[in-house]
């Protein structure tokens, strides 16, 4: 892109929930005798019915707060994005209940909302992206890491951060880890370029970045099957083991897979498998700093391809930006890559269980691909697989068996596959009688990006790189309604002839971005403004996009046009900071984007 | 790989083509019965048969037959194809017809059989246009079958099977007929056969093999079903089934098989069949534009005025245009006294639609404020309009809008007036102009009115019976007009334009050529089909001018009068350039006498990158500037560079379809002369009808751009070109409403809404359709509408097309054509 698009500092809801009588909240809230808004010359939708609106104020700039059964919207039509004519509040995440009886306004530009539920201060804190990167990065640290690895954590009590659970883990602990890691290399890697690497921005951004790196990378060592065999997360031995998947304990020289209802199911409870390859101690540290030793580890297998490919790309980024100026850390990534993909290429394509079969979901060989689920699967895995070997070949700076591997899969068509996801993808729908958006499986958009971005940024030769240029064209029928920048950006960067940035939906996307992870039950049944989509299927949409402070949470791995979720840990759950951060870094480092001064 | 060859037994049933549609129903009810009795006698034998017309044929001639179908569809042995009306002409008719095409037939499916129709099927049209695939999945189908054009027209087109693409990412997967949908008799069949096979094999996948009498109906025979049965398992042949087309798709999908995709339209067959009968192509697009219009302010009125909607008497008028959109009778390529049928159904229609829409709009304007303070005094009583008006106080006229955009146009009343003014009693600019009428002054009111979107403003007019004709126009002639947008010049020797400038680009488009050159073509060697001819161009002369003449020069407008002369035909052309238009207009009146000819408009703009762009149904596709005859929907256009700019130059009409551009040159199609239903030029001595000779008036538009014709703003200027807003001639009352208002608007100004209505249900929710005009995504567009006290926000992609459904909470639901009806 020939201009960065710049961001400026905006008006940014923070909100506070208050019990009705707290000292807090202003006596004006209970007192005030709510009046119906005369709501005839709004000139734009307005969420709720006029009906519904039952009380109002105003604050500075003629800007107007109606609330109502179903929530606050705020009413500004002087506003310069027509986004932010109308705002909306609702939900868990807004206020404590969404029937609001009165409300008033603070002494800057925000309201206090009075619900059935007790009061809710919405501050609207003039903020910069950056700085809504630091205090989303901030919730996560303070709330979210566990072991530095970052994915979410569950609450007792829904919208409450006070109320987390110290433990938990994620199936996607590696996937997630890994993304949030890249955010924080691409963060230290812009402080650098921008301030020196000897600002104290720029040191803490290497620590962190460091890190969140470490914590990724030990997922591939921490299993200590010494094959390349990468863990999907691990848990410390004062950590309730959920019945979720396959645990395996460590005892020393081998791990015990303990018992759970998917072991049972695969007949491996009390299966030993060797454990005692050793792990760096640089990244050993990361739970020995706590206390724990090797023995107290249990790791989680049955790891699949999102891991994998998160994985491989962290690789690249971390080898690029960390490990150039680290020769320790860069052998280490170098040694993870071998590993894991030698491991891949003795198991025909796959990842090899303790169990002798493979990994439920970690398949790139033509016998999968040939199956009825892998038929669809092939176009995605097969560029997976070749990113593998490209970032294997980069990180070590040797080709030998890698580049023959790489030239074997382009003679069985790997990079042919790669060009035909939305044929056989939208083949598979039609069969199944659904439409096309009802099927995406919105975890995929990841993969898909951070392959075929590494893929791109690698290959050398020209017409391969084309391909998968038309590859990741055939991606973007699903991604592009997403209006994400964290998909965005790569794509800009693999495609620029094709690249057509949206400077305006770039802009909204980060600047409605929340500034907490929480998650919030947001239903849109009240609304009135967002028309639902129906699905032949019988799947429900958002017709149009919501800004990303009013759906039910921005995710990678979710549909933002869901019209109802309720699921991924429903709202008892916190989430990571990295759907932010990953998009904000990345855009600041390759200049996509820039802050603005008002 | 399973290459099995499903057996689609089908009646091809052309309702009207070498005969009249009572003989085609006669048909239909015969080739039905047959069909019934050979379902009985064959106990795996499968028929299917497109066209929900045929079928409500039926239902109301011979219930018991109907019955006997719908317990035939419920066991799987017959199954309908084809959720459209007729099988129509997929190059014509308007994105909303298609819309209408798939709404009243799935849900007659819906209803009768319990089924919707997965499969479009139009194995007869002659061309299918590049949205097909999204007018198919927006109604509910998911596959298509198609047969035209053949390999011999279009090589490129894949074979057998492909996904076929539209522009807004819609898919259908396709299937491409190689060798005719009738296929009967053992010897056909037996060869049929083996090409199937052979293709099969080459293929890797299996086919579908079309079999029975057709086109006059008839459908598999005993004898060929006896025949394939005997043959249905043949040692060392691919198996042979009785099956569908839903069958084999859905057979083939289980195939792990990658096919071919397809992104442009399939084209050409039959070029001849854009332009003849010009009679039956101006009858569709009024139909289609009055019926739109009326139906919106039908439903507005009904909520404004809590009167009942007639959306049950549209639901007859819309199908009447469906049936008339039959390949046959649109491509004008039927007999001639089939045109007098279509007359008939197609007035009918048209009746509906303008009586509904002149209720829709008196409802309306009665209950507008227009009361005027002493305006009842009885010396003042009016007693005739014209002649005895109350001279002092002016009379409320008042304008109504179809459209989503704000227009500012002008109108005409048939009255002369010496002022006019805007409800807030601005000065209106206005201009006193020839009527058609030969009693009293001669002159009509010409005023510049401004009205909101979906929405109507009132005028009021002196009325003055005594003004006079504009003088000016005694002194020295001239051939010039002007207006802030461009200014043209007519050759006071040949009539043409030698001189079009766009004001804002500067750029001269007649340059050393003339433009809007009227000329003859010779098209005496092609039948009406114009088979296996795709290009129009020897000319057999250009018309020569017999008269040219200014005819208005006034404040709002400037008419040029021209007459040209070929042969034993004249040409009348009234060159219209009002203030504040973007299009210039030209109302022509031909009457033609030469045989076997084509008319064309020709513009030789000249330039080079030459880029030609046609309006298909909701969107637009750009083909080569190689001189083939293309169809196209309201306008085509050519951009080129030229004087160093990137300028465009479109072609609109009130009637017409065919264009051709051979290279830097656009050329409007206007008539074609050749002989009805002459099929392959096989011409016994006889004194033929021709399809265009004698009277015909149409009106085109010339608009000229900066940039692409996508950007431009062509799709609006010729939308509005075809729809002409509504004026009611109003009287003194009081009444609720104000004097000017919008009644729905949206913000985005490259969407077009095609359809306001209410839906079929019956539940009194509101229907409204849209589509993306500019080929670009757009989002944060937004509805606001008093209608449901509120408004709802959309995101729309390039070239879609997008339906809502309102119910009375102003709960929003996007749905398909299908209205949220049919799930």
């Amino acid at each position: 892109m020939a201009e960065a698009i710049k961001l400026y500092p905006q008006l940014t809801r923070v909100i506070s929930h208050f019990k009705k009588y707290d000292i807090e909240v202003p006596k004006s809230l209970l007192e005030v005798k709510p009046q119906k808004p005369d709501l005839s010359d709004v000139k734009y939708p307005l969420p709720l019915r006029k009906k519904d609106y039952c009380c109002f104020c105003e604050t500075a700039g003629g800007v107007m707060w109606y609330g109502g059964k179903g929530g606050v919207t705020r009413y500004n039509p002087a506003s310069e994005s027509l986004t932010d004519v109308v705002m909306h509040f609702a939900a868990r995440r807004d206020l404590l209940d969404n029937n609001v009886s009165s409300i008033v306004p603070d002494d800057k530009d925000g309201v206090w909302v009075l619900t059935d539920n007790g009061a809710t201060h919405i501050d609207m804190v003039l903020m910069t992206m950056e700085e809504k990167s630091y205090r989303l990065l901030e919730e996560t640290l303070t709330y979210v890491q566990r072991h530095s690895m970052v994915s979410q954590k569950k609450l007792s009590e829904a919208g409450n951060l006070k109320s987390i659970l110290p433990y938990g883990h994620s199936d996607n602990d590696g996937s997630f880890s890994a993304a949030y890691a890249m955010g924080e290399i691409f963060r230290y890697a812009t402080l650098k370029r921008e301030l020196g690497d000897l600002a104290d921005e720029t040191i803490e951004a290497r620590r962190v970045a460091m890190r969140a790196s470490e914590a990724t990378l030990m997922l591939m060592y921490v299993s200590g099957r010494g094959d390349g065999f990468v863990a999907r997360t691990y848990l410390t031995k004062d950590e309730p083991v959920p019945d979720d998947g396959l645990f395996y304990k460590k005892n020393g020289a081998t791990a015990t897979c303990l018992n759970t209802t998917d072991a049972r199911n695969k007949k491996i409870v009390g299966l030993e498998v060797k454990a005692d390859a050793p792990i760096p101690e640089r990244l050993r540290k990361l739970y020995t700093c706590d206390g724990y030793e090797d023995t107290d580890i249990i790791y989680k297998g049955d790891t699949s391809s999102d891991e994998i490919t998160h994985q491989y790309m962290h690789l690249l980024v971390a080898h690029e930006f960390l490990g150039r100026e680290d020769p320790e850390y860069d052998e280490l990534l170098k040694t993870a890559a071998v590993n894991t993909t030698t491991h891949m290429i003795k198991n025909n394509f796959a990842l090899r269980e303790a169990h002798g079969g493979y990994t439920t979901w970690a398949k790139w060989n033509l016998e999968y691909f040939n199956t009825p689920m892998g038929w669809a699967d092939a176009c995605l895995n097969a560029g997976q697989m070749l990113m593998y070997l490209r970032v294997t070949m980069h990180l070590t700076g040797e080709k030998g068996i890698w580049q023959e591997t790489y030239d074997e899969l382009l003679e069985k068509g790997y990079a042919d596959l790669t060009v035909k996801h939305y044929d056989r993808f939208n083949q598979v729908c039609v069969q199944g009688g659904i439409d096309f958006r009802e099927d995406i499986m919105y975890g995929d958009h990841m993969l898909a990006v951070l392959s075929l971005w590494g893929l791109i940024t690698l290959e050398p030769d020209e017409a391969l790189k084309e391909k998968f240029r038309t590859a990741f064209r055939s991606w973007r029928g699903s991604l592009a309604p997403e209006f994400n920048p964290g998909y965005d950006f790569p794509y800009f960067l693999s495609d620029p002839d094709n690249a057509k940035p949206a400077p305006e939906r770039i802009r909204t996307w980060f600047y409605r971005f929340a500034v907490s992870r929480l998650a919030s039950n947001v239903s849109l049944d009240m609304r009135r403004d967002y028309p639902k989509k129906l699905f032949k299927g019988g799947y429900e949409e958002t017709s149009a996009l919501l800004p990303n402070d009013e759906r039910f949470i921005a995710k990678y791995d979710r549909n933002p046009l869901e019209y109802k979720n309720e699921d991924s840990g429903g709202v008892f759950c916190v989430e990571s900071c990295y759907p932010y951060t990953f998009a904000y870094w990345l855009g600041r480092y390759f200049r996509f984007i820039e802050e603005g001064k008002n | 790989m399973d290459k099995t060859i499903k057996l689609i037994g089908n009646a091809h049933l052309d309702p009207i083509w070498l005969w009249r549609w009572q003989e085609g129903c006669a048909e239909v009810l015969q080739t039905f019965r047959s069909a019934l009795d050979r379902l009985k006698e064959y106990n795996d034998f499968v028929f299917t048969c497109s066209s929900a017309a045929y079928y409500k044929w039926v239902e109301e001639i011979d219930p018991q037959m109907f019955e006997e179908i719908r317990t035939m569809v419920k066991k799987g042995r017959w199954v309908p194809m084809g959720g459209w009306w007729v099988q129509p002409d997929c190059n014509m008719p308007s994105g909303e017809s298609f819309a209408r095409q798939a709404l009243y037939s799935q849900l007659y499916y819906n209803e009768k059989f319990g089924i919707t129709c997965k499969t479009g099927y139009n194995v007869d049209s002659f061309g299918h246009n590049a949205m097909l695939p999204q007018l198919l999945r927006k109604g509910g189908m998911d596959f298509y079958v198609f047969q035209r054009p053949g390999k011999h027209e279009n090589s490129e087109i894949p074979e057998n099977l492909f996904w076929w693409d539209s522009a807004d990412g819609s898919r259908v997967l396709t299937y491409h007929i190689p060798d005719g949908y009738g296929t009967n008799g053992i010897e056909a069949l037996n060869r049929r056969i083996d090409d199937t096979e052979e293709r099969a094999e080459k293929a890797g996948h299996g086919l579908m093999l079309f079999y029975g009498v057709g086109n006059h109906g008839g459908g598999p025979t005993r004898g060929d079903i006896e025949y394939l049965r005997e043959n249905l398992e043949r040692e060392g042949y691919n198996d042979l089934e009785f099956d569908s087309p839903d069958g084999y798709f859905e057979d083939i999908l289980n195939e792990l098989i990658d096919l071919p995709s397809w992104n442009d339209e399939l084209q050409h067959h039959a070029s001849g069949c854009y332009s003849a009968t010009s009679l039956v192509k101006a009858l569709n697009r009024k139909a289609e534009n009055v019926l739109a219009a009326a139906e919106k302010w039908d439903t507005l009125s009904s909520i404004i005025t809590d009167s009942k909607p007639s959306t049950k008497e549209f639901e007859k008028a819309w199908q009447k245009v469906c049936f008339n959109q039959f390949h046959d009778i649109m491509c004008g390529c039927s007999i001639m006294e089939a045109y007098e049928d279509a007359k008939e159904s197609e007035g009918y229609a048209m009746n509906i639609a303008n009586e509904s829409y002149n209720n829709a709009v008196l409802r309306i304007s009665r209950k507008i404020d227009t009361w005027l303070e002493g305006v009842s005094d009885p010396v003042f009583e009016e007693r005739h309009y014209a002649e005895f008006m109350p001279k002092q106080f002016p009379r409320p006229v008042v304008v109504f809008n179809p459209h989503s955009y704000e227009v500012e146009l002008p109108v005409r009343t048939y009255h002369p007036s010496k002022a006019v003014t805007d409800c807030d009693g601005n000065e209106v600019l206005f201009q006193n102009v020839r009527s058609s009428r030969s009693n009293d002054n001669h002159l009509d009111t010409l005023f510049m009115a401004k009205v909101p979107p979906f929405g109507y403003a009132t005028y009021w007019l002196e009325l003055d019976s005594e003004v006079k004709a504009d003088k000016e126009l005694s002194g020295e002639q001239n051939f010039f007009m002007e207006n802030e947008f461009m200014s043209v010049e007519l050759d006071s020797e040949t009539g043409y334009i030698k001189s079009l400038v766009d004001k804002k680009s500067g750029v001269e488009y007649a340059g050393d050529n003339f433009l809007a050159i009227p000329t003859v073509i010779n098209d005496d060697k092609t039948d009406t089909w114009a088979h296996m001819v795709f290009k129009f161009h020897e000319i057999k002369g250009l018309m020569e001018l017999q008269n040219i003449e200014r005819v208005e020069n006034g404040a709002l407008r400037s008419v040029i009068r021209t007459k040209h002369k070929f042969g034993d035909s004249y040409l009348t052309q009234e060159f219209i350039l009002a203030k504040g238009q973007k299009t210039l207009r030209v109302d022509c009146k031909a009457m033609w006498q030469e045989n076997f000819t084509m008319l064309k408009f020709a513009f030789p703009v000249g330039g080079d990158k030459e880029i030609s762009t046609y309006e298909i149904p909701c969107g637009f596709v750009k083909r080569p500037c190689n001189g083939e005859e293309e169809p196209a929907l309201n306008w085509a256009d050519l951009t080129v560079n030229k004087d160093g700019k990137r300028v465009g130059l479109s072609i609109m009409s009130d009637s017409k379809y065919s264009y051709d551009c051979p290279g830097a040159e656009l050329r409007l199609t206007a008539l074609r002369n050749v002989i009805f239903a002459d099929h392959y030029s096989d011409r016994p001595a006889a004194d033929f009808n021709f399809t265009d000779e004698g009277l015909n008036r149409f009106s085109y538009g010339i608009y000229l751009h900066e940039g692409e014709a996508d950007t431009s703003d062509v799709v609006k200027e010729a939308h509005l070109f075809n729809n002409n807003i509504v004026t009611v001639p109003e009287s003194y009352h009081k009444g609720e409403l104000q004097q000017k208002d919008c009644f729905l608007y949206t913000n985005l100004d490259n969407v077009v809404v095609t359809a306001l209505k209410r839906c079929e249900d019956g539940s009194g929710d509101l229907i409204v359709r849209l589509y993306e005009t500019k080929g670009i995504e757009s989002s944060r567009g937004y509805f606001m509408s008093k209608l449901f006290d509120n408004g709802f926000w959309y995101d729309i992609g390039k070239h879609e097309i997008k339906t809502f459904r309102i119910d009375r909470e102003t709960n929003v639901t996007e749905v398909n054509f299908l209205e949220g009806i049919v799930k």
